[in-house]
Order: structure tokens, then sequence, then C-alpha cells
């Protein structure tokens, strides 16, 4: 029983990369199959629907680096892997912002990536602002990553 | 830092050198016309649309033989050749070139003719490959396939849907006979030869008696026997040969036609030409059926910058006799915008392109974006060993490619700036290709020797990059308010001034200064410092000061006092979004943390196959694959949340835009830079 803290700890880890990696395998395909379309009838566009492509990409990024954190933290990667229960538990929550912010913020994304695709399909010389529509969804993928990443350097010095 | 000043101009020439000038406007590239109707008074306007499609037409040959030439003759192209400008050409091989126009259209139509036909005979060659196919089974067949029979006998030559062989196709005569009831008498014998048989098919032929050819064709066809598809009155062996000849000849004649296409790809350089020269004359077209005319004269009215209005003046007057009127824009005139901008700032002008340019009112904001872009990115990246690439990389091509694409350089300029300001937060926080050398140090050679940081690790102080970033944002948007500022009291709007600015830098900043005398917010933020309670009061006042003013003026507009107010309090719940904006710029954190953190992941993954040879081959093959990609996505995701804290943290506080690029009537040509010689 003693051992669970380490359990709740690393579930907290895979969680944050596993959903975050979900959501944006989910959105980036989603764009991809947007992309592909406009390259077919233009392929000179590759270059702009790529990037668009790539927007719902970084909270799988960002997932990876909470579990990262995470991993380095409890000693995974190497040193004391002592963490007590509370202790695990807490980085399990400190995980969840990323874990599902990640998975709805990058798929709803990927929606604007797709629109922003098809914008610039249209009207290539819009493509600065076709780009911003899916950053904006992105702020509330890097405020839960900013809240995750401050809760588990906060539990390192935490003494429970 | 500016827009460049316009002036109005009209040109007035002579319609006997209408041409000459027109060519002249377009390789000066100076004026961009105005559309202006003066069909009133006695001027009218040329009729050019059957000229502009015949223009149009001859365009598209040429382009289209210069696809073909790049299918059957592709240019080698070196790893920078996209990056590489347009050759240039000079007015004097400008017109030597036309002297060759009707010579380039034909060869154009005579590639499109050679495209032609080889296209028909690949048409062909698959056409003549079907019947080949088709024939192949009755290969072995030693008699025509169209034989019919003798005098006395039928012969019937054609397919099973199924696979049958010879005995089974007799036994299947002779069972149907007996169910129709045939007398015994007229069963006469037939003869069945299997010609080939497979799962789909079975070809075979049937020999009977002549008078018997009725029943025996009914019965077959019951059965699903078909004549083949294919005839052939020879033998069919013949007739694949004949086929098989066949295809050598298209095959040869396919080769032969692309070596012709191929040799014609020396003129390749004439048809580029004439294509542009073609594209020159449609868009030159297209502002003459906009011109002014009467009699003996034209004239063009259109928009010049200041600083050439005076030289395009002279030129024209001295060269072709024209006159040109210099005036003032008026206040009306939606006048287009051509920024100019120092060295290090102009780079930037493409990202505010991609925004949109500044309206009427407006100053250019391009230095001071310049200065907040390549600090952002830089630190968003924050990678010493991705910064040193950005500045090598583009480096090397400014040096190399000096015959760039105007905006492509400004592009590569404004990453090579990127780059240093990348490699200087790099060294900063102690980041070169991540925690590359403290990795391969302990890993290959023992040692502990690191990077260190010359400021500090955000990594292992996130708190404090936070902090850092919060205040990077707080001076970036009040900079965007100080450009509001500025531009209002340039306009004279001292009102404004104060209660849309001023105000609001009392509020937000006496709302800071006040959490940084809190002793609950100066220990959360780590902050080494706390300002003395006094400040709390001076801060409580501005603030106060601050939000008064907002809620009683900035609501001015309206008449009614509620209605006023109401304003001004809607106005005041404004300070939320200033609070969301200083939050969004915690992607600084966030970004700069990804790169470092995902380098560490591929340094740690390298450095798993321990030291030694094996070991360096893997570390150095994950390493290049790992930092590549990582580079990649990071300097993706630098660029777009750079843009982002512009347009919308930066631009949101001063800057609307809505101004008309300064689009000069010039030679937008795809293979050519024509320069005119001054």
């Amino acid at each position: 029983m003693e051992n669970l803290g380490i359990i709740f700890a690393l579930l907290g880890a895979s969680l944050a990369a596993l959903m975050a990696g979900i959501g944006s395998a989910i959105g980036v395909g989603m764009a991809g199959e947007a992309a592909a379309g406009v390259v077919t009838e233009d392929p000179g566009k590759f270059g702009k629907v790529l990037i668009l492509q790539l927007l719902p990409g970084t909270q799988g990024i960002y997932g990876l680096l909470i579990a990262f954190i995470t991993l380095s933290q409890i000693g995974i990667l190497g040193g004391s892997s002592d963490i007590s229960v509370a202790k695990g538990l807490l980085y399990l929550a400190a995980c969840l912002p990323m874990a599902f912010v990640g998975l709805w913020s990058a798929v709803k994304q990927a929606r604007a990536s797709v629109a922003g695709i098809q914008l610039v399909s249209k009207r290539p010389d819009q493509m600065g602002k076709s780009m911003i529509f899916p950053a904006m969804v992105e702020t509330y993928a890097i405020l839960a990553l900013l809240i995750s990443i401050l809760s588990i350097n906060g539990i390192g010095g935490l003494n429970i | 830092m500016s827009k460049l000043p316009m002036k109005r101009v009209g040109i007035y020439g002579l319609k006997s050198r209408r041409k000459e000038i027109l060519e002249a406007l377009q390789r000066y590239g100076v004026l961009e016309p105005i559309s202006c109707d003066l069909s009133g008074s006695g001027f009218e306007k040329l009729d050019t649309a059957r000229a502009t499609a015949r223009f149009m037409n001859a365009k598209n040959i040429l382009e289209r033989a210069l696809g073909v030439l790049n299918e059957y003759s592709p240019e080698k192209a070196s790893l920078f050749s996209t990056l590489e400008g347009k050759k240039t050409m000079t007015a004097g091989q400008y017109y030597e070139l036309i002297e060759n126009s009707d010579n380039a259209l034909n060869i154009a139509r005579e590639i499109n003719e050679l495209a032609k036909r080889i296209y028909e005979l690949r048409l062909e060659l698959v056409k003549t490959e079907n019947s080949i196919s088709a024939l192949s089974p009755w290969k072995d067949l030693d008699i025509p396939l169209d034989f019919a029979g003798t005098k006395k006998t039928a012969a019937f030559i054609g397919t099973f849907p199924e696979e049958y062989t010879a005995e089974e196709i007799t036994a299947g005569y002779f069972e149907t006979l007996t169910q129709r009831g045939c007398a015994d008498d007229v069963r006469y014998a037939i003869d069945v030869t299997v010609v080939h048989s497979d799962r789909q098919m079975t070809c075979a032929v049937i020999i009977g008696r002549r008078d018997m050819k009725n029943e025996l064709d009914g019965i077959l066809r019951e059965r699903g026997f078909a004549a083949p598809v294919c005839r052939a009155g020879k033998l069919p062996r013949t007739e694949i040969e004949r086929l098989r000849s066949k295809i050598a000849g298209i095959d040869a004649e396919i080769e032969e036609n692309t070596a012709r296409i191929v040799k014609r790809a020396e003129s390749r350089r004439l048809i580029e030409f004439m294509a542009d020269y073609y594209l020159m004359r449609i868009e030159k077209y297209e502002l003459l059926c906009d011109i002014n005319q009467r009699k003996k004269f034209f004239v063009i009215f259109g928009y010049v910058p200041e600083k050439y209005a005076a030289a395009l003046e002279m030129f024209l007057a001295e060269r072709y006799g024209a006159v040109t009127e210099i005036s003032e824009v008026s206040e009306e005139d939606e006048v287009p915008v051509l920024l100019k901008n120092n060295k290090f700032s102009s780079p930037v002008e493409t990202v505010l392109e991609t925004y949109s340019m500044p309206n009427k009112t407006e100053i250019d904001p391009t230095f001071v974006l310049s200065l907040f872009y390549y600090f952002l990115f830089g630190l968003m990246l924050s990678d010493a060993g991705y910064g040193l690439l950005m500045i090598l990389g583009c480096g090397f091509v400014l040096m190399r490619l000096r015959n760039m694409e105007p905006g492509m350089k400004k592009t590569i300029k404004m990453f090579f700036y990127c780059g240093i300001s990348t490699f200087f937060w790099g060294i900063l926080f102690g980041s070169f290709f991540g925690d590359a050398v403290a990795v391969i140090a302990s890993t290959f050679f023992d040692s502990d020797l690191a990077l260190r940081p010359l400021w500090f690790e955000p990594i292992k102080d996130p708190m404090r990059m936070l902090i850092f970033s919060f205040a990077i944002g707080i001076v970036h948007l009040f900079a965007g308010l100080g450009i509001k500022l500025y531009q209002l009291l340039r306009e004279g709007d001292i009102k404004s001034a104060f209660f849309d600015v001023v105000c609001w830098y009392l509020l937000v900043g006496g709302g800071i200064a006040y959490l940084l005398t809190m002793d609950m917010f100066v220990s959360m933020a780590n902050l080494s410092f706390k300002l003395p309670p006094a400040v709390q009061t001076a801060a409580v006042i501005a603030a106060a000061v601050g939000a008064a003013g907002i809620t009683l003026f900035s609501g001015r507009s309206s008449r009614n006092i509620f209605k006023r107010i109401a304003k001004g309090l809607y106005d005041l719940y404004g300070v939320t979004g200033y609070l969301s904006d200083i939050l969004s710029y915690s992607r600084l954190l966030a970004l700069g943390l990804a790169t470092g953190v995902i380098a560490q992941v591929f340094n740690q993954m390298g450095s798993m196959f321990g030291g030694g040879a094996v070991g360096a081959v893997c570390f150095t093959l994950i390493f290049v694959i790992g930092h590549s990609l990582n580079m990649a996505i990071n300097l993706l995701g630098a660029y777009v949340h750079t843009n982002r804290l512009q347009f919308v943290e930066f631009f949101g506080k001063f800057y609307e835009g809505g101004g008309k690029k300064f689009e000069p009537f010039s030679a937008n040509t795809n293979y050519f830079k024509f320069k005119e010689e001054k």
C-alpha cells in the first residue's frame, strides 16, 4: 500500500501525455484531411496549410512536457521514488488540467484550424489572420499547462 | 518608422508616344494609377477587351509550353533555387528579344502540338495493349477468329464464362439434347477443342454439322457461350505479332517526339521572356482601357511617393516630352500606403502586412513592433543552439542569394534577427540544444561540465519566469497604449489622450503597484523586493483617479448622463481585458519550457545507449532527428504565438489598420525582372 503514491503520480503523468496526445492526434488528423483537400486543388498552398495543420499539435507536446516534468520530479527517471500517497494524489491532480484541457482544446482548435484552412484556400493573403483563430483556442491549453507546471513544481517542496 | 508621403500626379502625354510612355512607367514602377472618368468633358476611353483576350491566349500557349518543357526536360533545381530571385533584364535586352516574339509563339505552339501528339500516342498505346491482352488466350488457335465453318460444318469460336474441359462441354451438349427429347438419329457428334481455360473463362472452338447449326447455337448460348470480344481476320498469333510491332512503332514515335520537345528546351528562356512580355502587356492594356484620352493626347492620374515624384517628372519630360502635374493629396483621397523603415525593422513589415496596413490617421508601428517581435520570438524559442542554426542558415542564404524576391528576403532577414534574439535568450537561460552540453559531457567524457545560465534556468524556477513574462507583457501593453497616446496627441485630441489612455495607465499601473505592496503577492511571486506602504496609498489614489476618469468620461460622446455613466462603467469593465491580456503572456513561459524540456527529452533518449562508439552513433542519430523535429515545431509555435501577442494583445490597444497597400503599375512578371536604365 505504501507504494500507491508513485502509482498515482505516474497515473497523472500518463494521463497528461495520453489525453493531450489523443487530442492532438485527432486534431492534427482532422486538419490534415482538410489540408490535403486544399492541396489537391492547389499544391502551391502546401506550406501554408501545413502550418495550420500543425497548430493543434502543440497540446500533445504540452502533455509530454507535463509528463516529463512529473517523471523527473517523482524519480522515475532516476533518483529516489519514495512518494507518499498524498503526494502521489497531488501529482495526479496537478496533471489533470493539462490532460483534460489538452484533449478538448486540441479538438476544438482543430476545428478552428480546418476553418482557417478553408479560409486560406479561398484567400491565401489572409494567412496571418487565419492563424490567429486557432491560436486563440490554444490560450486555454497554455493556461492549463501553466497551472499544471506550477502545481507540479510546488508539490516537490511540500512536506507531506 | 513611417509611411512614405504620397503625391497625386497627372501625366499628360502625346498619344503618338503613348506606348513608350506606358512601358517606361511600367518599368519605373512608382505610379499607382487612379481610375477616373472624364467622359463628360470630351475624353474617351479605349476598349481593349479584344486585345487583352488575344494576349491572354498567347500567354496561355506560352505557359502551357513551359509546363510541357518542365515535364519532359525539367531544369536542374538546386536546394535554394526556390529562394533565388528573378533574372534581371535591361531595356536594351528587352527590345532585342521582342524581335523574336513570333518565333517564340511558334516554338511554343510546336511544343504544345508535340505534347498533344504524345498524349494521343499514349492513348493509342493503351488501346493496343488492351487488344493484345484480349487476344492472348487465343494465341494457340491455328484458324482465324472469324472462321465460321466449311460447306458441311459449322464452327463456333467463343468463350464460356466458367472453366470447362472439352469432355464437360460435349457431355453437357448431349445432356441438353436428351432433356429436349431429341431423337437419337440426329445426335451427331461435335468436336470441341479448348484453346485456353482459366477460372473466369474457357476459350473453345466447337465444330458440328452445318444442318444442326441452329440447335447447336441455341444450346451453346444457354450455357453462356459468346463470341470473343476481339475480332481478327488473320490467325490470332499473327494479329498479336502485328500489334506488338505497332506498339514498338508507337514507342519509337513517343521517344522521337519527346526528343524533339527536349531539343526545344533551348528556347525556354525565350518562351519565359515572352510569357512575361504578354503578362506585362495584359497589365498595360488593363491600365490602357482606363486612360482618358482625346484626339491628340492622353492623361493618367495616380499616386507617386513624394521622393520619386520629381525624378519621374524629369524622366518623363526629358525622354518622352510628357508633362507631369504634381499636387498634394486631399483629405478625402484613399491614399495607398507604402512603408519605409530602417534595415533593422523593415523585415517585420511583412508581419504588419499580414494583419493590415495602417489607415489614414494611424502611424506606422513597424519600429516598435519589430523591437517586441524579435524580443518575444527569442524568448519563446530561447535556445542558443537553435538560435545559432537560424543565424547561420539565414545568414548563409542572405549571403549566397543576393537576388532574392524582396518579400522572401524580408522574411529571411526577420528570422535572422529572431535567431540572434533566440541565441541571446538561450545564453541567458543556459540552454544549448537543451542540456546537450551537460548530457554529452557526462555520457561520453565523465565530466560534470555544463552550460551555466547567465541569468537563471526557467525549468528550475518557473515562477520567476512567469513573473518575468507578465512584466514583459505589461511593458508590451503599455507600449501599445503609448502609441495610441502619441497618435492622439499628434492629432491634438488632448481629451481623448487623457481619458482613453492616461486613465488606463493610472488604473492598470496603480493596480499593479498596489499588488507589489501586498505581502501575499510578493511572497507568492517570490519577489526579492516589496514596494513601501507609502506607494500603496499613491497606487490606490492613481487607480481611483483612473477608474473615475474612465467611468465618467469614456462615454462622453453620449449626451444622456445615464447612458454616459452606463457606457463608462461598461468600459471600466474592460479592465478584466487587461487581466486576461497580461495572463496571456504566460505563453512566453510555456513555449520556452516546451522547447527546453523536449530538447532535454531527446538528449536523455540519446544518452540511454551509454558512452562508446555505438552510443555515440545512436546519440548523434537521435540528436539530429530529435532536435530537427523540436526546432521545427517550436519555430512554428514561436512564430504563431509571437504573431498572436502582437496582433491580439498589442494591436488591440491602438491599431485598427484598413489602409490600402501601395501597388504601383509595374511589371509583375514571373521569370524576369525588368529595370529602367537610369
